[in-house]
């Protein structure tokens, strides 16, 4: 594989976001917003006692790895990549002498590090401020770290393969806006998903979207351990391995049909 | 009248170009549901677990929601779509199509702010009324004449705040051309879909003085439901009128700032 | 305004734009570096120009890339104002954009589109019937005429994103004209559009000139569309006016050489060398024809030298290429 290629892309996209770094400050600041807001209204509700057994420093403190981990999972690219291939600017992708997938993955790492710029230093104060409390473990910490890249994994490849769709249909990022809905409600935004009511608890642990934003917190504060823990993590990876095995027959077919009719 | 007849165009030739994709319909559908669906969930989550916040239970809260989706429906119907075209991504001042602009002879801002109609938006506000006249029936309070039109006197006045702060926020892009300023202010108006009470203070402060979000939701909701205080409609009355003037002065500069700045 | 019809219908007085550009490196660390802070600096775009155009005139507006052209129109529109110098245009100030000064004029751009993307154009034509305030009976007659002139009655119906590069630009054209203005401001109108389009709008403009008097002021950068249709072009460079005048007077002015074509007998043309006067130069050279360069003001004891010197069968005398002229001029940035 061209390794060098791929960090030219990387950092060629990163120049050329950085002129553009208000608009990605303005998008990560809007993808804080949900967060923000339940972590307002969770610990205001929390009071001086607790709600579904977190107190209201404790439910400060779960959102603010929310809007980090929402952060590093989220993958801005995919919204991009339906325009890509309706444009046809994916001929350039095909052109170039490495793998395509180097191109969304490319603008996917130089967007995280643009954010991040914005996000970390606010979050710190937000910190400082709101006085969070967080009780863990060094062990917990190295779980939630895993489960946190195998959420980053499940998010994009998820995100691609309904992005690759574009190949077949002009509005694909409709289920894009789908998936956003869907974690919001099911993945820890709303509300914490130990505390969502027995229905959409049951479908948060049976589809993936828990798995792509909340499950590493949950890892870290303890809320999952002994058997839920084997079995989150059993769930999340055969999730983010049928993404990754979707997104590459979407890929596939979709290149023969572009192929057969053309951009 | 040349206004009234112009708007007639505009919104005639809004609806030919809607209908343009067909396939808009139901994309158009699917994130109204979705924004039903996860407005109503977000507030039910909430008061599944504790009965009541700050003195705000499920019905009143709900009501909030409703004069939010309600004004978010009206936004959308013309100002947001207008202001866009103007001061949205590729917008006018972006790509430098506002030429064509500066040299009508109407009034700009009225052209900035009526000159694209979203007519699906009233779709959104029935769900939105809807939503609102449940809560209210909830609460067991009487739909009464002149509740209704204060109401109604209150909606008006939020959507005048709103509108001047959206064109407030569009016309910073005549010195950042290219930033999405509106959308640091959507961002913030989420924060309407909840109550004012239920955040901490100084929250609450920042969202009745600096950006007056809160008085844009939560005074209508409470003219239904017979809770208005007199302070509070002179506050809502006062602030629309203030705004709106302050706003279009602002504008007048930012056109002015426009012709003599760039290239 | 009874000054109005003695004033030139444009007056423009010492006009100056300055506008300040950000100013960016390349490189990672100059990226992070205009994070902190953006450097900027100050571009004179125009400056201190001096013109008048009358009525009914059709005015070429030339120069290269960037001199300063599109910033001028768009101060005589009142989309810009100057940064100093006085404008009048039809007795108004451009930059006061007094609504009965703003539908006398018309701004028609080949490179942005004032139609509505994906509605038919009679529909944008209704909408800037509106803004303008025309009568129905008043709009009626003039999109029939212009219709009619440049001959796009089966276009009125069909989404504009669906028209050709050429269809497009004549609905620009239409839209631009449909309230009759007094001043018609051009700017790079056939742009990307092919040879016999680009005739049609030269043919359609100069007829539009002439029945209604229109004044013209056209930036184009195919020298054909300002030969055909301006008597008179003003050239601009980095944002000075440098001539204004005939177009064949440009040539003449600007150009210090003339270009000598003769055909030699055969028995001379073998020698194979000549004894070139007056510093003539061989630009081109093809068996017994020969094309010669020699000093406009050594032209005439140049001719006078080579018909007493050899036996030719044929001599022309001409001025360069108006568009090799002009590439010189562009090039090196004066006369």
């Amino acid at each position: 594989m061209n390794h060098k290629g791929g960090w030219a892309l990387i950092k060629s996209s990163w120049l050329s976001w950085m002129q553009y770094r208000s608009f990605f400050f303005i998008l990560a600041f809007g993808w804080m917003i949900p967060p923000l807001i339940y972590m307002l209204v969770w610990s205001g509700a929390a009071g001086a006692g607790s709600l579904g057994g977190l107190t209201s420093q404790e439910f400060i403190a779960y959102y603010l790895l929310l809007i980090l981990v929402n952060q590093l999972t989220y993958s801005q690219t995919n919204w991009t990549v339906g325009d890509v291939i309706r444009m046809g600017s994916i001929n350039h992708w095909l052109l170039r002498p490495m793998p395509p997938l180097y191109n969304p993955l490319a603008s996917e790492v130089a967007g995280k590090v643009v954010t991040m710029v914005f996000v970390l230093p606010i979050s710190s104060v937000l910190a400082l401020v709101l006085h969070p409390e967080l009780h863990t473990s060094w062990d917990r910490v190295g779980l939630a770290l895993l489960a946190l890249a195998f959420a980053w994994l499940l998010r994009f490849f998820w995100g691609y393969w309904l992005a690759l769709l574009a190949f077949w249909t002009t509005r694909a990022d409709a289920l894009l806006a789908l998936q956003d809905s869907l974690v919001f409600l099911l993945a820890g935004v709303v509300a914490p998903v130990w505390m969502l009511p027995a229905g959409l608890k049951a479908a948060a642990n049976g589809l993936p979207f828990r798995f792509m934003v909340g499950f590493p917190i949950e890892v870290l504060m303890g809320q999952v351990s002994g058997q839920a823990l084997f079995i989150g993590f059993g769930v999340q990876t055969l999730w983010a391995a049928a993404a990754v095995i979707i997104s590459t027959i979407v890929w596939w077919l979709g290149l023969r049909r572009y192929a057969a009719i053309g951009g | 009248m040349v206004y009234l007849r112009l708007i007639a165009q505009f919104i005639r030739a809004s609806i030919m170009e809607e209908t343009s994709y067909r396939v808009n319909f139901w994309i158009n559908l699917l994130h109204s549901l979705l924004n039903l669906t996860t407005g109503v969930l977000g507030v039910y989550i909430l008061f599944a677990q504790i009965e009541r916040v700050n003195g705000w239970g499920f019905p009143a809260a709900l009501a909030v929601l409703g004069v939010y989706l309600t004004i978010q429906a009206l936004r959308n119907l013309f100002i947001g779509p207008s202001l866009d075209i103007l001061a949205g991504m590729d917008g006018e001042v972006w790509s430098g199509n506002l030429d064509f602009t500066l040299v009508r002879p109407v009034n700009i801002q009225f052209l900035a702010s009526f000159r694209r109609w979203h007519l699906f938006a009233l779709f959104d506000l029935i769900l939105g009324l809807g939503v609102l006249v449940f809560a209210v029936v909830r609460m067991h309070e009487a739909l009464t004449l002149p509740n209704i039109g204060l109401f109604l006197l209150t909606l008006v006045a939020a959507t005048g705040i709103l509108y001047a702060i959206l064109l407030a926020f569009s016309a910073l892009v005549f010195w950042s051309p290219g930033v999405m300023f509106t959308w640091i202010f959507d961002g913030v108006f989420q924060l309407g879909r909840y109550p004012l009470g239920l955040y901490p203070g100084w929250v609450r402060l920042a969202l009745t003085w600096i950006i007056p979000v809160g008085v844009i939701t939560t005074i209508p909701a409470q003219a239904l439901s017979g809770d208005l205080s007199m302070n509070q409609l002179a506050l809502i009355l006062l602030m629309s009128v203030v705004l709106v003037f302050c706003a279009s002065l602002f504008f007048k500069a930012a056109l002015r700032r426009y012709a003599s700045a760039s290239s | 305004m009874t000054s109005a019809s003695i004033q030139p219908v444009i007056l423009v007085r010492n006009l100056t734009k300055t506008y300040r550009v950000p100013v960016r490196e390349s490189g990672l660390g100059a990226s992070i570096k205009s994070m902190i802070k953006r450097a900027y600096s100050e571009v004179e775009a125009v400056r201190t120009i001096n013109f008048s155009i009358e009525a009914g005139e059709m005015v070429g507006f030339i120069g290269p890339n960037g001199a300063g052209k599109t910033t001028t129109m768009k101060m005589l529109s009142g989309i810009l104002y100057p940064t100093s110098g006085d404008i009048n245009v039809l007795g108004y100030i451009p930059m006061e954009r007094h609504p009965a000064f703003l539908r006398r004029i018309s701004m028609v751009l080949g490179n942005k589109s004032q139609m509505l993307w994906d509605i038919p154009p009679l529909d944008t034509f209704r909408i800037l019937g509106e803004i303008y305030g025309l009568s129905a009976a008043n709009y009626r007659q003039t999109l029939d005429e212009l219709v009619g002139l440049l001959g796009m009655e089966d276009l009125l119906k069909k989404p504009v994103r669906n028209l050709s590069l050429g269809e497009k630009m004549k609905c620009e054209l239409a839209a631009g004209l449909l309230h009759r203005p007094a001043v018609l401001f051009l700017d790079e109108p056939t742009l990307g559009l092919d040879i016999s389009i680009q005739r049609r709008m030269r043919d359609f403009l100069k007829e539009y000139n002439r029945r209604y008097g229109v004044t013209v002021l056209l930036t184009s950068h195919y020298i054909a569309d300002v030969m055909a249709l301006c008597p008179r072009v003003i050239l601009i460079h980095c944002g000075k006016l440098i001539y204004d005048g005939e177009l064949q007077g440009l040539a003449q002015t600007l150009a210090p050489f003339k270009l000598l074509r003769l055909t030699l007998n055969q028995e001379n043309a073998s020698v194979g060398h000549f004894d070139l006067p007056y510093s003539a130069e061989i630009v081109e050279r093809e068996n017994s024809h020969l094309t010669l360069r020699v000093a406009r003001e050594a032209a005439p004891a140049a001719v006078s030298y080579l018909l007493t010197s050899f036996t030719v069968s044929d001599l022309t005398i001409e001025d360069p290429p108006i568009e090799a002229v002009i590439d010189r001029i562009y090039q090196e940035g004066s006369v």
